[in-house]
């Protein structure tokens, strides 16, 4: 079992290292991918400013708070995209019939069919985390903690995407669904909690967990608390667990290329 | 110009079948609205108040308006595609043919839109009024006039990015212009009416596109006036012609590049 | 040994049925009809160790759907498969250990990479430790002639250098079982012989049973010592080459060109093909008329030029589809 994680392990690494290298090949579209998007999130400060010269602070967060929010928005979106991109196409994949490639390595279907490509301008997401960390003032504990959140919450909406995903085995019109969830979840992410109430508020920590991925983490990173901690932690399990139950699940339902539209 | 027309309608027809997918589309709208009515919510203290002019009301249909324009434009599909053409040689082939290659893309572009516009002006003055429970204070004939404006909106933005495209023929890639572009025209233009930047760079933005593409409709929508409806008109109407102007430059320029170079 | 068992093997997809128009399009969109199609029904064969199979059958005759559930990558609906002893619908990654697999049409390897180190890469999928690995590529690196492009990048390769490495690719793990759907499509005549005599030299060398489907009669009839036939999602005709041959054997065909006209009638053991007066093709049953005698009924004096030949495997196989789906 041990000896079968380190090899997935092994081959993940490597996946990475090759998409990566495939990205490289154009090294002046590489670097301007990746400074693009840096320059694309901080553009959005423009819309903090504006806000904040209205009031003093927004939903509860002070002007800094609220960059942490937003670096943490574009860390979490940055890690899903960079390690596991396919899994925003995974709908493609299944539909197309293009999982037969992994299905006949003795590897994990499904993390060998999102990690063999990797997004470049998600490094300028995870740069600009960072670079949002830094404003918001740097400390030992605080850059481990946003790491450890950064990954789950990329964690988790990678889950996310692969639980909607994964329904495409079932009904081959759900890609649409997919594409709007996730571009739902990172509209949430960018604005700060506070305004919401209510129900809104509760689906938020729930069936749309951008509470989980970003809004619980910024409270952590203000002020540690354990339990919240923890909470994020099962939670990123408890999601990743559902996603391979559920794509698992589909793939008997899998009919490689042979789905095909009969006209009359 | 029966031609265009034509092909016009001929995209209107094919993306009907799209239609599953526009109104799936049409929840990441109603997401974006839905933060901005509570933002907005949250900022004004009561619904009398007034910030830069605005009351909340106008504000969320300020981007209502400002959205549906933005979000029904598809435009980074556009300039893709016009890039394409040209960084293929596509476009070569379509110099022969009786058609003028600006107004062809504009027209083709237009009608695999504008369903997804008519969607979308529906829906959203629906959820507009769910939100706020009225409409702004509008006749027959303004609603009219909106409407020229809003489609005049999207025929300079179609323009503008046709444009950004054909630059493809000078620079290897031009779609790191159109991510610039729409920056500009989200952050300056979309959430935020002119009245809320500055005082220093606001008459910079009335000279910019963000006035005629979104400003210009959203303004007119939330609080009609007839001198800014000429004046926004007039500012449109001269920025379709040096659009139209500055297109069909870059393509017979490119056209003798591409000539020169034997396609 | 047998290393395959197939048995009453049988999918059925359920197709989106798509009317014509706009109306059908959202006709489709709100009440989308279904039609359940067998892919494959009751398909059973055995394969033995070492043997060379080819698994053929005009397009749509539920030949990959059936290779796709050999090697795990569909689920059965009904029947049981054996490959090695292992269920694949069970085991799948136990299965996948032993398995190679090549589709012609579908690459593997990543492009940007050269062929060295793509092999590399399908060493740690398998879990093979470096230095066998690199023992390995050595080994297959000769025996598939790749020396002078093992370090350019794939995307700079021939397509017949391509199916090499595809290959290869799929020999690192030492499989028992290669399966190779359509390995030749594409490739030029010179090329496909060469990727056969690889194969060949391949399955003397490593024992290794391969189980091939191909549109190409050349690599059917080259490679295989076996056929099976499948149509319609059905085993048509499970046999040897040589008997396949035999049977169709005795069957000549004579293609004459004429001075003067005759007037041939169809008699016992005499089929007209062609009769344009001047040039005539007929086809001789040896059982029951022997060729000198068909020969007598053209006149040998009259004839210009002949030519005598058996009847080609293509025209045995495409005979063998019609009949069934006259049935």
């Amino acid at each position: 079992m041990l000896m079968e994680v380190k090899n997935q392990l092994r081959v993940f690494g490597l996946s990475v290292k090759y998409a990566l290298m495939r990205e490289m090949l154009n090294k002046v579209t590489f670097i301007t991918n990746i400074l693009f998007m840096i320059l694309n999130n901080a553009c959005f400060i423009v819309q903090m400013l504006v806000l904040f010269s209205l009031k003093e602070d927004v939903g509860g967060y002070s002007f800094r708070e609220m960059l942490l929010l937003w670096g943490m928005a574009a860390g979490t979106y940055g890690v899903s995209r960079f390690f596991f991109k396919n899994s925003f196409s995974l709908s493609d994949t299944i539909n197309n019939g293009k999982l037969d490639a992994y299905l006949v390595q003795p590897k994990n279907v499904l993390i060998s069919s999102i990690t063999n490509e990797v997004e470049t301008s998600a490094i300028g997401d995870i740069i600009y985390a960072y670079i949002m960390l830094f404003a918001y003032g740097f400390t030992i504990p605080r850059f481990i903690l946003y790491t450890i959140f950064i990954i789950c919450g990329g964690l988790i909406l990678t889950s996310i995407s692969v639980i909607f995903s994964s329904l495409s085995f079932w009904f081959s019109k759900s890609d649409a669904i997919t594409e709007r969830v996730n571009s739902i979840m990172i509209h949430f992410a960018t604005y700060p909690d506070g305004i919401f109430k209510g129900i809104v508020k509760i689906i938020l920590f729930t069936i749309i967990p951008v509470g989980l991925a970003n809004y619980l983490p910024v409270r952590i990173i203000r002020e540690f608390n354990i339990n919240l901690f923890l909470i994020v932690i099962i939670v990123t399990i408890l999601l990743i667990v559902i996603s391979f139950i559920m794509f698992y699940k589909g793939l008997k339902k899998y009919s490689s290329s042979n789905l095909m539209i009969a006209r009359m | 110009m029966r031609k265009y027309l034509y092909i016009f309608k001929t995209e209107i027809m094919s993306n009907l079948q799209y239609i599953f997918n526009i109104l799936v589309g049409f929840i990441g709208f109603f997401i974006v609205l839905f933060i901005f009515l509570n933002l907005w919510n949250y900022m004004y203290d009561d619904p009398s108040q007034l910030i830069n002019g605005y009351t909340k009301n106008q504000m969320i249909w300020y981007v209502i308006i400002t959205e549906i324009l933005w979000m029904t434009l598809e435009g980074r599909t556009y300039c893709k595609k016009i890039c394409n053409d040209v960084r293929s040689g596509n476009i070569a082939y379509n110099i022969n043919k009786p058609y003028n290659y600006i107004l062809y893309s504009l027209s083709n572009h237009l009608g695999s839109v504008s369903i997804k516009f008519i969607v979308y002006i529906i829906l959203g003055m629906i959820m507009g009024y769910i939100f706020m429970g009225s409409f702004p204070n509008l006749n027959i004939l303004s609603i009219l006039a909106i409407l020229i404006t809003g489609i005049l909106a999207t025929v300079i933005s179609i323009l503008l990015i046709t444009f950004i495209g054909l630059c493809s023929f000078i620079i290897e890639d031009a779609n790191p212009f159109y991510w610039l572009y729409s920056k500009f025209i989200l952050i300056l233009g979309t959430v935020f009416p002119i009245e809320y930047f500055p005082k220093t760079i606001q008459p910079i933005l009335t000279f910019s596109p963000v006035y005629v593409v979104s400003y210009g409709p959203a303004k007119l929508f939330v609080d009609f006036n007839i001198n800014n409806f000429i004046s926004i008109i007039i500012a449109q109407i001269i920025y379709i012609i040096i659009g139209y102007f500055i297109c069909s430059l870059m393509y017979k320029k490119g056209v003798r590049k591409l000539n020169v170079n034997g396609g | 040994m047998k290393v395959i068992e197939v048995k009453k093997l049988s999918k059925k997809f359920r197709v989106k049925l798509k009317e014509k128009g706009l109306k059908g399009s959202l006709k489709s969109i709100i009440k989308p009809k279904y039609k359940e199609i067998k892919a494959v029904k009751d398909v059973s064969f055995e394969v033995e160790k070492g043997e060379m199979v080819a698994f053929i059958g005009p397009n749509g005759a539920g030949k990959s759907t059936t290779i796709k559930m050999m090697t795990g990558i569909l689920y059965p609906d009904n029947g049981s498969i054996k490959v090695l002893d292992i269920d694949p619908k069970k085991d799948r990654k136990k299965l996948a250990y032993q398995i190679g697999t090549v589709f012609g049409q579908k690459e593997q390897l990543w492009t940007h990479l050269t062929p060295y180190d793509n092999f590399k890469f399908f060493g740690a999928i398998y879990d093979i430790p470096d230095i066998k690995v690199e023992k390995k590529i050595d080994e297959l690196k000769t025996l598939f002639e790749l020396d002078e492009f093992i370090n350019t990048p794939v995307r700079n390769l021939s397509l017949g250098q391509r199916i090499r490495c595809e290959i290869v690719a799929s020999l690192i793990h030492e499989p028992k079982i290669l399966f190779l759907d359509e390995p030749t499509i594409g490739l030029d005549p010179v090329v496909k012989e060469n990727i056969r005599t690889l194969i060949k030299r391949m399955n003397k060398e490593y024992k290794t049973t391969i189980f091939l489907t191909s549109h190409d009669v050349g690599d059917i009839e080259k490679l295989c010592k076996r056929v099976i036939i499948i149509n319609n999602g059905q085993v048509v005709l499970d046999d040897t080459m040589e008997n396949l041959k035999y049977h169709y054997l005795n069957k000549k065909i004579i293609d004459a060109k004429m001075k003067e006209m005759v007037n041939l009638d169809d008699e016992d053991g005499i089929t007209i093909l062609k009769d344009k007066g001047y040039n005539i093709k007929i086809e001789v049953d040896t059982n029951k008329k022997s060729v000198s005698d068909a020969l007598k009924l053209l006149n040998p004096d009259n004839i210009i030029d002949i030519n005598i030949s058996n009847v080609p495997l293509e025209d045995i196989i495409s005979d063998i589809y019609i009949k069934d789906d006259k049935q």
